[in-house]
């Protein structure tokens, strides 16, 4: 037996700082509540103005056509216009396809965006980089995902982190490691909680929560309790730099240690009916998660809709006969309704629980597809026009911001990029985004986005 | 990671006059629902069936139909030269009814 301080340690069991972070790995952390008044003394985020306390992004991984979702072209020719036809909302004037019946009957809550796009390269990653951070850049310059700038701002409320990424991270896609989903330059207090497991499955379990086989919560707390005083050592050796892990070796106990956190994670206290309306699939259940995380205080939570776009049914519709092989009929069998199914079911049960006035629903992707159908009748990869949508909180539905061209190729009115649209969550968030700064590398203070809200959307 | 489906959906279909009624689908996968109208074994129609939960043959011709409920069952993404997939397929969910005009 060894002491350290007042800690006996159990030398001969290989306890070690990394085994007890793989247990609790999630490396989630907030800002100190000191922090928290700080910033609010200051004026860059004023609680009381906050139009919005939640964020749920549902990220539709490999992108959907818009011409084949919610930017339809009936007028365009057969080779633009593709297999699909368009149906009436209750929204007059607005029109999306034919299989999103569901969405079509609450279109008067959804805001679509029809002109986003941008202008660097026509990779997934490209996408993901602007959608998830407002930023591209490249591994010498990573930017923090907007979940890490969340819980950066405000902290957790609880004992629940303030971002939750569901089920997985995004892994290949084609053109690299760079997604847009890490702290970044914000530090590994501010990762985003990864679930890391399909809730749709019934051998589900969150690994995090889970105490490492023959681990005690008693062995537990003694290695909490000499965690913390070698960080104290540290930190006082060091002045300070500790910070970042401690508070995340905090956040990895108490997830551990809470019942609360264990409780927004365990689907089995649903309704079965309630799980049926979702959909018994992993973006059905992830959706309910979030529902789940959002009751409990958890602000800011990603579904990301696959992790990747080789050998799966998914959004990437090149239809190439190979290992990107999606197609209408995967369109039209699975993901269409996969999607109608779990997007509504969350609108309605996010409102009868009285938390959609709370609680933004953004769905978002990295790109388009091309207008023209490829020979093989699939769509490739188009960044220069796409749709995405936002719903709930303050945001005005039953809109369509922005248009495009005759063939969905091109923005043709108030074109919109992707940092605007987090620029308009954080604001709706009660951000001010002039002056609250992010302390980028080198500790020079950054702003969040380089970009303004989107007015129409309030 | 690619999906897996558990489990079996479910779900009843009555017949009342020319409607066939449905309960909700317990186990439900959330993918293409529809209901698969047939006419002497030949396909008449295949509706959505996620809208309501009833299917009306009103307008049909005289004659025997039978009503079944199939929800689309994805095992892979796999495909043929023809763009039919080779393993997924829709399956039935219901019992198959009769409905006489």
């Amino acid at each position: 037996m060894l002491h350290l301080g007042d800690v006996r340690v159990p030398v001969c069991h290989g306890v070690t700082r990394r085994s007890f972070l793989h247990a609790g790995a999630a490396g989630i952390g907030a800002l100190s509540m000191h922090a928290m008044n700080a910033l609010e003394a200051s004026g860059a985020v004023n609680e009381s103005k906050a139009k919005i306390r939640n964020c749920i992004t549902i990220f539709l991984v490999g992108s959907p056509g818009q011409v084949d979702t919610w930017d339809m072209k009936p007028e365009a020719p057969a080779e633009v216009r593709g297999k699909f036809k368009p149906i009436d909302t209750n929204v007059p004037g607005i029109q999306i396809c034919e299989h999103f019946p569901l969405m079509a009957r609450m279109m008067d809550k959804v805001a679509l965006i029809r002109s986003l796009h941008h202008k660097t390269g026509a990779t997934h990653e490209n996408g993901q980089r602007w959608m998830m951070t407002g930023h591209d850049f490249n591994a010498d310059s990573m930017k923090p995902h907007s979940g890490s700038v969340i819980s950066r701002v405000f902290g957790n409320n609880g004992m629940l982190p303030a971002s939750v990424l569901l089920p997985w991270k995004i892994g290949n896609t084609g053109a690299g490691p760079l997604h847009g989903q890490t702290a970044a330059y914000l530090g590994s207090a501010h990762e985003p909680f990864y679930l890391g497991s399909d809730p749709s499955r019934s051998d589900f379990k969150v690994a995090d929560l889970s105490p490492p086989a023959g681990q005690t919560e008693l062995r537990i707390n003694t290695r909490h309790n000499l965690l913390k005083q070698l960080d104290d050592m540290q930190r006082r050796a060091e002045n300070g730099p500790a910070l970042s892990r401690d508070t995340a070796y905090s956040r990895a106990f108490n997830l551990i240690t809470s019942n609360e956190a264990k409780q927004a994670f365990d689907l089995s206290q649903e309704a079965e009916t309630t799980r049926d309306r979702y959909g018994r699939n992993t973006l059905g259940q992830s959706c309910l998660m979030a529902r789940r995380l959002v009751e409990r205080g958890c602000r800011y939570i990603t579904i990301n809709h696959f992790d990747t776009v080789f050998g799966i049914s998914c959004w990437d519709m090149h239809a190439d006969g190979g290992g990107l092989n999606n197609t209408y009929a995967d369109y039209e069998n699975l993901l269409c309704p996969q999607f109608d199914w779990a997007y509504t079911a969350l609108l309605q049960d996010l409102e009868s629980r009285g938390l959609l006035n709370d609680t933004v629903v953004c769905v978002l992707s990295e790109m388009g597809r091309t207008p023209q159908l490829n020979p093989r009748g699939g769509r490739d990869h188009h960044p220069a026009a796409w749709t995405n949508f936002l719903a709930g909180g303050n945001i005005k539905g039953g809109q369509a911001i922005g248009s495009t061209d005759k063939t969905g190729a091109r923005p043709q009115n108030n074109p919109i990029e992707p940092p605007q649209v987090l620029a308009s969550i954080y604001h709706a968030m009660g951000i001010d985004l002039e002056t609250t700064m992010m302390p980028g590398p080198g500790s020079r203070p950054v702003r969040l986005v380089e970009a303004e809200p989107i007015d129409q959307l309030f | 990671m690619d999906q897996k489906f558990e489990g079996t959906p479910k779900a009843t279909l009555r017949v009342e006059g020319r409607t066939v009624i449905r309960t909700a689908v317990t186990n439900d996968w959330g993918s293409q629902l529809l209901w698969k109208i047939t006419r002497g074994g030949e396909p008449v129609a295949s509706v959505n069936a996620r809208l309501g939960e009833s299917y009306s043959l009103a307008d049909a011709a005289p004659g025997q139909y039978e009503v079944v409920l199939q929800i689309f069952k994805y095992e892979n993404y796999a495909k043929d030269a023809a763009g039919k997939y080779t393993v997924s397929k829709f399956i039935d969910v219901s019992d198959k009814v009769t409905v006489t005009i």
